[in-house]
């Protein structure tokens, strides 16, 4: 930011008074709301105030002074402004029409265009409204039905498709804000929000789990069971799995857009017993090639 | 959006006799009856219009009113254009 003195057109040594004053005459040709067609008031009283908010306030002029602050970090969020509203909402209470209300008496095509404009915004459609919905990762992949209350206490009920990706919007037409006179209501858009899940995730249209299996089901193979989203199936993990051996259940995945289903992957990682067990430690101890096997042969030392 | 008079003051930063002075000018016209007054986004930000024209720029009173009365028409007239342009625009062409 530049010079506050500089923005606000006054002398470092200015008295307060004189401060005031400077930035009450360049705020009143600048506040946004009094210009409301012009970006370029607003940038520069963005800086006038930003400037005040400084120099204005006789403790914060004093350390700004004394170089214990400067002018950055002044920085204010951008503030709504009543023309903000103003112009947006058609049916606000402090609507006035009367600016213009000789123009549409007269039988001139100006007139005319005017009236149908009026026509047209008096049975334009409603709003359209946007909700968040956060579901559960289960509920993304087997689909739910959910109802939202919304603020002024009337339902929706939502039907979640199986298989919903995150950021997908769910478009439930007419039930959004009611039209003006003839016009339809507008759509109620619901914008879903995926809650990560503790074991699964998802890429494309398959689904990735990462699956503990005990030493001996690696060593020697075994049937066990593991979880998809929707339900819980039988799975062989053949004989000499290893940490990262990846295996796939096919159809098991999420819904696809165009029909079927994607694949479930899992991930095995062998997880050795919590407590140290002496029988594993006596045949460990006894087992040759277990001392010459180097994992980490391939590593730079 | 809702806005009940209690959160309105508190977000507004304004104390209940303000308020009701402003009312009284009919700077602010909340909606809802006198029981329940109901405010939303548009109140709070004319209100802190207003006390910026109070606080910063040094207005007046009487003039408060005046700038008002005048940003309303403004903003009629501003939202009409707009409306206009859109009706311009997805009017059928001429043949």
């Amino acid at each position: 930011m530049r010079d506050p003195y500089e923005i606000l057109g006054v002398a470092s040594t200015a008295s307060t008074d004189d401060i005031q004053k400077a930035y009450r005459k360049l705020a009143k040709r600048l506040h946004p709301d009094l210009n409301p067609g012009n970006p370029e008031a607003e940038e520069k009283f963005k800086e006038v105030a930003q400037a005040y908010d400084l120099v204005g306030d006789a403790e914060k002029r004093r350390r700004f002074d004394n170089g214990e602050i400067d002018a950055a970090g002044a920085e204010r969020p951008r503030q709504n402004y009543y023309r903000d509203y103003a112009t947006s909402e058609r049916d606000h209470p402090y609507t006035d029409d009367s600016g213009f209300a000789d123009f549409m008496d007269s039988g001139d095509a100006f007139a005319e265009l005017l009236r149908r404009s009026a026509q047209a915004q008096a049975n334009r459609r409603g709003h359209d409204l946007e909700f968040r919905l956060p579901i559960e990762f289960i509920e993304s992949i087997a689909g739910a039905n959910r109802r939202l209350t919304l603020s002024d206490g009337s339902t929706l009920d939502v039907a979640i498709p199986p298989g919903i990706v995150e950021g997908q919007v769910l478009r439930l037409r007419g039930k959004g804000a009611p039209g003006s006179g003839k016009g339809r209501p507008g759509d109620a858009l619901i914008e879903v929000e995926i809650k990560p899940d503790r074991s699964f995730t998802r890429e494309g249209d398959d689904i990735y789990l990462e699956l503990p299996v005990t030493l001996t089901e690696a060593v020697l193979g075994a049937r066990i069971k593991v979880p998809t989203p929707t339900a819980v199936v039988t799975m062989t993990v053949p004989k000499g799995s290893n940490t990262g051996t990846t295996l796939r259940l096919r159809g098991k995945g999420a819904p696809k857009h165009a029909g079927g289903y994607g694949d479930q992957f899992v991930k095995l990682k062998v997880l050795l017993p919590k407590e140290p067990d002496p029988e594993l430690e006596a045949f460990v101890s006894g087992w040759e090639s277990g001392k010459t096997y180097n994992p980490r042969e391939e590593m730079v030392p | 959006m809702k806005i009940s008079k209690e959160e309105f003051l508190s977000l507004a930063g304004m104390d209940h006799e303000t308020l009701d002075v402003w009312i009284e000018e009919e700077w602010l016209r909340p909606r809802g009856s006198s029981v329940e007054l109901s405010f939303s986004n548009i109140d709070i930000a004319r209100a802190r219009l207003i006390h910026q024209l109070k606080v910063d720029l040094g207005v007046n009173d009487e003039g408060v009113g005046v700038i008002l009365n005048l940003v309303d028409q403004l903003y009629g007239l501003r939202r009409t254009l707009m409306e206009l342009r859109q009706t311009i625009r997805t009017a059928p062409e001429p043949d």
